[in-house]
């Protein structure tokens, strides 16, 4: 039920975590997370609020520095807190802001820039921090608004578009700098419910052109569409992992089966289909 | 009875007073804004050196009123640095440390009213911290600090009056000169007003127009 062909068993982690922790002052909110993503792979987040979810994601891309642990894209460490550093942590800002322009992250409020149009939202990005060419800039990113079906908007400003092209904006403008990986925090979340399935759809099909994707969304049907693996996260710890029929379908944890309980009630009436395929 | 003559007869005392408020208003309004935005900024950093620095900075200028400042550049620092200082200097610094000191706290409000959300998107980007504030945060910021800002102006053009205490011979201080020899305070201070009302309803005027322009881009 893989949305692309072949993610394979035989492509390298593209993305490691090791043994990460964050704290909030004295509070843990993440225990020790492991986890490893494919080069293709799509890995959904589920978990309640305040598990978590947007914690990890963050410390992906440096958003917050985490207490202990390490973080590794494509090879390359971009974060190993050394507790022997005196800083506690020892990345050089320079490389940290190479290593965030590695990560596409979309967010459940947009967060488009207000002042820019749909397409300088897009080509802030790479003119301002790859110092891109602008004209070269500017046909990639009209291309990329048109695979997000935003060709007649690249003109408009932010406040003149529905949240769902907003949130496309923000997909076009993140995948401008050519990320390895995408993250996603509930992206869907904040928008009217007729305008969830376009932003969706712009997803699967980036899904199926062979992007890296984590994504932290409550949609569980969704999940179960687009995911090669679910990862139940539980206060800060990672309890589950598994492909989606496992652990949407047959959970094993007491809190996982009370949390896609909801999922279940539709999904045990689809089992039959589901696992026939 | 108001007599008109006094007026034009010294006018040209009058028309160099004005010249030199114009003159302290558009020097101590500009140094002002860049002692605003670097104090401003550096309070934004994350330093707590430079946080601290700056919040003792504002601190100090937003407290002494701005006389005592004048009077203290003027007759008290030259006595602690051991060194003269002029007239034109000691007002131009004065009234430059206290605009910046209200320039960096609207500054600093309007960096903190953008939301957090877009320092989290163009931190993802890969900006940095000069970035930023360049591309992102202050080209919003400064949309809603024009209207303080404005505000503060015109007080800021208000306050070149206090110069006349340490006898910079602004508009003010030209005036109190014709009336201690004319002996028509009644003329001659009416005429102070009416030419601060004439110079300031405008600004007033168009910093409302602004604050309306500003409020419709949000
Ligand atoms: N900046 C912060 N400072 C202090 N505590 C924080 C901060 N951000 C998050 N937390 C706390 O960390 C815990 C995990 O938060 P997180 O936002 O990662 O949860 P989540 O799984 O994304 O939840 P939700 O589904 O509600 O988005 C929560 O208890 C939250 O209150
Ligand atoms: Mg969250």
């Amino acid at each position: 039920m893989s949305v692309h062909p072949n993610p394979g068993p035989a492509a390298g982690p593209l993305l490691k975590v090791e043994a990460l922790r964050l704290k909030f002052g004295t509070r843990e909110v993440l225990k020790g997370v492991d986890l490893t993503v494919r080069k293709g792979e799509v890995v959904v987040l589920i978990g309640a609020s305040g598990s978590g979810k947007t914690s990890l994601l963050r410390c992906v891309n440096l958003l917050n520095l985490p207490s202990h642990g390490k973080i590794t894209i494509g090879g390359e460490a971009i974060y190993s807190a050394n507790p022997a550093a005196r800083d506690g942590n020892g990345v050089p800002l320079a490389t940290v802001n190479r290593i965030r322009a590695q990560t596409g992250m979309v967010f459940q409020q947009f967060n488009l820039f207000p002042h820019m149009t749909a397409l300088e939202n897009v080509m802030e990005g790479p003119v301002t921090v790859k110092k891109a060419n602008r004209d070269a800039t500017r046909r990639e990113a009209l291309d990329l608004l048109a695979q997000m079906g935003l060709a007649d908007h690249v003109g408009k400003y932010p406040r003149q578009l529905s949240g769902g092209q907003q949130q496309r904006v923000a997909i076009a403008r993140a995948m401008a700098m050519h990320p390895q990986v995408m993250l996603f925090d509930e992206p869907t979340s904040a928008l009217d419910p007729e305008l969830v399935g376009e932003v969706m759809k712009a997803m699967l099909d980036l899904a199926r052109s062979g992007m890296t994707m984590l994504i932290v969304t409550h949609e569980l049907g969704f999940a179960f569409e687009i995911a090669d693996r679910v990862i139940f996260l539980d206060e800060g710890q990672i309890v589950e992992d598994g492909p989606p029929r496992d652990v949407l379908l047959r959970p094993t944890h007491p809190r996982l089966k009370s949390f896609v309980g909801r999922f279940h009630e539709t999904a045990d009436l689809l089992r039959p289909f589901l696992e026939g395929s | 009875m108001f007599h008109f003559d006094v007026i034009t007869q010294n006018w040209p005392l009058f028309w160099a007073g004005l010249q030199v408020t114009l003159f302290y208003s558009a020097i101590s309004i500009s140094a002002g804004l860049v002692i605003g935005l670097v104090v401003g900024l550096i309070q934004l950093t994350g330093s707590r050196t430079l946080t601290i620095i700056g919040r003792v900075y504002v601190e100090i200028f937003r407290n002494i009123p701005l006389l005592v400042i004048l009077l203290w550049i003027y007759y008290a620092f030259p006595i602690f640095a051991g060194l003269s200082i002029t007239k034109f200097w000691a007002g131009f610094a004065g009234l430059s440390l206290y605009a910046g000191a209200f320039y960096a706290e609207i500054l600093r409000a309007g960096v903190q009213s953008i939301d957090r959300g877009q320092t989290d998107a163009s931190t993802a980007l890969g900006m940095t911290y000069g970035q930023r504030m360049r591309r992102v945060i202050l080209p919003q910021a400064f949309r809603r600090m024009i209207p303080p800002l404005a505000g503060q102006s015109i007080i800021q053009i208000k306050n070149t009056t206090l110069m006349s205490m340490i006898t910079v011979p602004d508009l003010l201080y030209q005036a109190s000169y014709v009336s201690s020899f004319t002996y028509r305070p009644m003329e001659v201070y009416t005429m102070v007003g009416a030419m601060f009302l004439v110079l300031l309803v405008p600004l007033t005027l168009l910093s409302r127009r602004l604050e309306k322009v500003s409020e419709r881009v949000k």
